[in-house]
C-alpha cells in the first residue's frame, strides 16, 4: 500500500496554526451582538457573530458597506462598548471592562485609519512620536526606530516636512508608521493601501507580514483592495451583520495543494476543491484512539494528513492506511453504520468533512461521486 | 524631547494666532482700561494728600471728604505743636467751591486754591516744581497754576519762563507766575497754590480772620516717635470735634468714601466685568475652532490611548499661551492709551506693577475659563467615527 508524499513542512506549521491554544488566541469572539439606538430605535448592527483569529494571523476583512464590518472593527479596537456576548482580546474580556482599563488597552493596538489623521502643526516624525510617547518609549530607543521605518516606507528624505509639504500616499504612509511604531500586538487598519501606488502598498504589506511573523503581531485589515488579498491568512467576509465566510486562505489552499494528490480528488475543479478544502476542519488523534468504532452511526469522512492507522472489523487487522488515503465514507453514503474500526497507530492527524458537507459535496460534483465509487470500486 | 502640540498647533498658522492674540489683547486692554479709570478717580483724588508731607492729618471730625468745606480752628494746632511728641503743625487751607477763575472775557469757573506756606510745610509736586518758585509766591495776588487744569479757564497752560498772565480770583486781581503740577479729580477742574497771606486776601469771607480756621492740620512728629502708635494719645488730648488720622490711614479714608458713597467704583467694575466675559468668549471661540479643526487628529490620539487629563493640558497650555502673548501686547497698548487719555483728561492714569499683575492673573483666569468650557468639545470626540 503505498503512501503519498504531502508537503509536511506546510502541513505541521499548519497544523499549528489551525489549532491554536486558547492563549494563543488574539482574538476571540463568541455570540457577539450589537444594537445601535434606543427604545422603539434600537436596531440590530450584529448578529450571533463567532470568530477566532490566532496571534499573528493577518485577517482581511470584507463585505458592504453597512454589513457591520466597521462596528465589529470598533468593538475589536476596544472605540465601543461590548453589549452582548463575549470578545476577547489579547487575554481580556472586553464584555463589562473598566474604561481606564479599557484605553489602557488601546495602547497596544495600532491603528491605521482611511484618512492619514496628521497633525498639520507637527513633522513626520512629530507626528509618528506621539505614539512612542504614550507608551513612554525612551527617546533613545524611539528615534532610531521612527527614523527606520519611515525609511522603510521610502519618507527617509521626508522625516522634517509638515503634512503640507507631503503626497497623499507619503500622507498615508506617516500615518501608517504612526500606527505600527510602538509594536502594537493588535493592528486594525481600514483601507491602508487605498492611497498608495502599487510598490509603496506592496512594502506596506511587506512590513505587515514581518509583523505577524516575527512579532506574532495580529492583523486585521478592512480592504476591497485585491492587490493585498494575498497577504491574508484568513478572509472574513460579512453581510448584514453576520460573518458569512471566513476562510483561512492558507488552510485552503495547502488543503487544495495536498488533497489535489490524493487519486479521489484529482480530477476536480479548483473551486470544487476549494469548496470542498474550506469546509474541512483538521483534528488530532493521540496513538491508540479509536477514530471510527464499529456499529456506530458515520458522522464524518476522514482523509489522514499525517500517520497512519489501523482498520479492523470485529478485531481482525484488514489493512493500515497512510497519509493522502482516506476511511469513512461508506457509512456516510450508504448510511448504514460503520463497518470496521479504525484506530490510530502513532499520532495522527485527519482532515474531516461533515455528513452534510460530504453529501453536499459529492452530489454536487459528478465526477468526484463517480471518482468516488471508482475508488471504492478499486479498494474491494 | 516631548512633542509641544499645544504650542505647534497654536502658531502652526501665524495670521490665526495673530487674530488670536489681538482678540484676547483686546480684552486685556479693556479690563486695563476700567481698572485704570477706577483707579484714576481714586488717585487723583488723593494726589494731593499724598504730596503732602506730614505723619499725621488734623481735620474737622465732620468732613467726611475732602470736598466737604468743614474745617477747625487754628488753635487746635497751636495745641498740637505745644505736645512733646510733635515737631510742628502746619496748617493748609482750602478754598473750592466758591473760589472762581477765569481770564478777561471768559466766564468764571470753580477751582481748587491750595493755601500753603511753603516755606514750614512740605508740599512738592512729581516735578519738583513748588520748591523751585517758592520765592516768586511770596509775591502779592501771586498763584501758581496746575499745568493739568482744565484749558476752560482761558490760561496758557505752557506760556514762556517768566511769563506772568493776569486773571481774576474770587473778584479780585491775580497773577499767574508760573506753573506746577498736580492734577485733575472728579470735583476739581483744576489747581492753584499761594501762600496763605495771599490766600487770607482772596477768602475774606471765610471768618473775621479767614485763616483762624483750618482745612488740614499738617503735622509732623519728632524723630522716634511712630505716629501709628502716637496718634490715639495725641487725638484724646484734643477736644472730639477734631480728629486725628495718619496720613495712610487718611487716603484710605478718603477712597473709600468715593469707593462706597458714589456709584463709580461700581461702574469701573462692571466695565472690567464685561472686559473678562468679552475676552472669556473671545477666547473660548479660538480655542474651540481649534479643537473642532482638529476633531479628528484629536479622536485619532484618542483610540491611540491617551486620555482626558492629556487633552485638558493641551487646552489649558493654549488658554495659557494665548493668554500671556495675547497679555503682552494688550499691556503695551494700555500703556500707551494711558498716557493719552492722562493728557486728555488730565487724570492720573499709573500703571502700577501691582495693578499690571492683577490684570494679568485676571487674563489667565479668563483664558482657562475658556479652555474649561472649550474642552467640553474635545472630549465629545468619538474615535469609533474614524473608521
Amino acid at each position: 500500500m503505498a503512501t503519498i508524499e504531502a508537503p509536511f513542512g506546510d502541513l505541521d506549521h499548519l497544523i499549528r496554526k489551525w489549532l491554536p491554544s486558547p492563549e494563543e488566541l488574539s482574538i476571540a469572539i463568541r455570540d457577539l451582538n450589537h444594537f445601535y439606538g434606543d427604545g422603539d430605535a434600537r436596531k440590530q448592527v450584529l448578529f450571533n457573530n463567532q470568530l477566532e483569529v490566532r496571534a499573528g494571523e493577518i485577517v482581511i476583512m470584507t463585505g458592504p458597506s453597512g454589513s457591520g464590518k466597521t462596528t465589529l472593527l470598533t468593538l475589536i479596537g476596544t472605540l465601543r462598548r461590548v453589549q452582548e456576548g463575549s470578545l476577547r482580546i489579547l487575554g481580556t474580556e472586553l464584555l463589562g471592562l473598566d474604561p481606564h482599563e479599557l484605553i489602557e488597552l488601546r495602547k497596544k493596538i495600532g491603528f491605521i485609519f482611511q484618512a492619514h489623521n496628521l497633525f498639520e502643526s507637527l513633522t513626520a516624525t512629530q507626528n509618528v512620536r506621539m505614539a512612542t510617547e504614550l507608551l513612554g518609549i525612551p527617546t533613545g530607543t524611539a528615534e532610531p526606530r521612527i527614523e527606520s521605518i519611515l525609511k522603510r516606507l521610502g519618507l527617509g528624505h521626508r522625516l522634517h516636512y509638515k503634512p503640507k509639504s507631503l503626497s497623499g500616499g507619503q500622507k498615508q504612509r506617516v500615518a501608517i508608521a504612526r500606527g505600527i511604531v510602538h509594536e502594537p500586538r493588535l493592528i486594525l487598519a481600514d483601507e491602508p493601501t487605498a492611497a498608495l501606488d502599487a510598490e509603496s502598498g506592496r512594502e506596506v504589506v511587506t512590513i505587515f507580514k514581518e509583523l505577524a511573523e516575527q512579532q506574532g503581531c495580529t492583523i486585521i485589515i478592512v480592504t476591497h483592495d485585491n492587490r493585498i488579498l494575498d497577504v491574508a491568512d484568513r478572509i472574513v467576509n460579512m453581510v448584514d451583520g453576520r460573518i458569512k465566510s471566513n476562510v483561512l486562505v492558507q488552510k485552503t489552499a495547502i488543503l487544495c495543494q495536498i488533497l489535489q494528490q490524493y487519486p479521489l480528488f484529482k480530477d476536480l475543479t479548483p473551486s470544487v476543491l476549494a469548496s470542498v478544502a474550506d469546509k474541512m476542519s483538521l483534528r488530532r488523534f493521540a496513538d491508540g484512539t479509536d477514530i471510527v468504532q464499529q456499529g456506530e452511526v458515520g458522522t464524518d469522512f476522514y482523509v489522514i494528513a499525517q500517520g497512519v492507522v489501523e482498520v479492523s472489523s470485529s478485531g481482525k487487522v484488514l489493512s493500515h492506511l497512510g497519509a493522502g488515503q482516506f476511511f469513512g465514507e461508506v457509512s456516510l453514503l450508504t448510511e448504514q453504520p460503520r463497518n470496521a474500526n479504525v484506530r490510530a497507530v502513532g499520532d495522527v492527524a485527519c482532515f474531516l468533512l461533515n455528513k452534510e458537507d460530504f453529501q453536499a459535496v459529492v452530489s454536487a460534483s459528478e465526477s468526484f461521486e463517480q471518482q468516488l465509487r471508482r475508488v471504492l470500486f478499486d479498494r474491494q | 524631547m516631548r512633542v509641544p502640540l499645544a504650542w505647534k498647533n497654536l502658531t502652526h498658522d501665524w495670521r490665526k494666532l495673530a487674530l488670536a492674540l489681538a482678540g484676547v489683547a483686546f480684552a486685556v486692554m479693556l479690563m486695563f482700561q476700567q481698572r485704570g479709570f477706577n483707579h484714576a478717580l481714586f488717585d487723583s483724588t488723593v494726589e494731593l494728600v499724598r504730596r503732602l508731607d506730614a505723619d499725621i492729618l488734623v481735620f474737622n471730625r465732620a468732613r467726611f471728604a475732602l470736598t466737604s468745606e468743614l474745617r477747625f480752628p487754628y488753635e487746635m494746632l497751636e495745641r498740637l505743636e505745644s505736645q512733646p511728641e510733635v515737631a510742628s503743625a502746619i496748617p493748609l487751607y482750602l478754598e473750592n467751591k466758591l473760589a472762581t477763575a477765569h481770564r478777561d472775557g471768559l466766564p468764571a469757573r470753580p477751582i481748587r486754591v491750595i493755601g500753603i506756606d511753603l516755606k514750614k510745610a512740605g508740599f512738592e509736586d512729581a516735578t519738583g516744581a513748588l520748591a523751585a518758585q517758592e520765592a516768586v509766591l511770596q509775591r502779592p495776588d501771586t498763584a501758581l497754576l496746575d499745568r493739568l487744569s482744565k484749558q476752560y479757564y482761558g490760561f496758557d497752560l505752557s506760556p514762556l519762563q517768566g511769563e506772568v498772565q493776569t486773571g481774576e480770583l474770587a473778584g479780585r486781581k491775580l497773577n499767574i507766575a508760573g506753573l506746577f503740577t498736580l492734577g485733575r479729580d472728579f470735583a476739581h477742574e483744576g489747581n492753584l497754590v499761594m501762600s496763605s497771606d495771599n490766600f487770607r486776601k482772596y477768602f475774606g469771607y471765610r471768618s473775621a480772620e479767614p485763616l483762624s480756621v483750618v482745612d488740614l492740620g499738617l503735622v509732623k512728629l519728632k524723630p522716634s516717635v511712630s505716629a501709628k502708635e502716637v496718634v490715639s494719645e495725641l487725638q484724646s488730648r484734643l477736644p472730639s470735634g477734631v480728629m486725628l488720622m495718619t496720613k495712610q490711614a487718611f487716603i484710605e479714608r478718603e477712597i473709600g468714601f468715593w469707593a462706597r458713597s458714589t456709584p463709580i467704583g461700581i461702574i469701573f467694575a462692571i466695565g472690567a466685568a464685561i472686559g473678562f466675559a468679552v475676552g472669556v468668549i473671545i477666547c473660548y471661540q479660538i480655542l474651540a475652532t481649534d479643537i473642532a479643526d482638529h476633531y479628528r487628529e484629536f479622536a485619532t490620539l484618542m483610540a491611540m490611548g491617551y486620555q482626558g487629563g492629556y487633552f485638558m493640558r493641551i487646552v489649558l497650555q493654549q488658554a495659557w499661551l494665548l493668554a500671556i502673548f495675547g497679555y503682552i501686547p494688550g499691556l503695551l497698548l494700555s500703556w500707551l492709551l494711558f498716557q493719552f487719555n492722562s493728557k486728555w483728561t488730565g487724570l492720573l492714569m499709573n500703571l502700577s506693577w501691582d495693578r499690571a499683575l492683577l490684570i494679568l492673573v485676571l487674563t489667565l483666569v479668563m483664558c482657562s475659563l475658556s479652555a474649561l468650557l472649550a474642552i467640553r468639545k474635545l472630549f465629545a470626540a468619538d474615535p469609533a467615527s474614524l473608521f
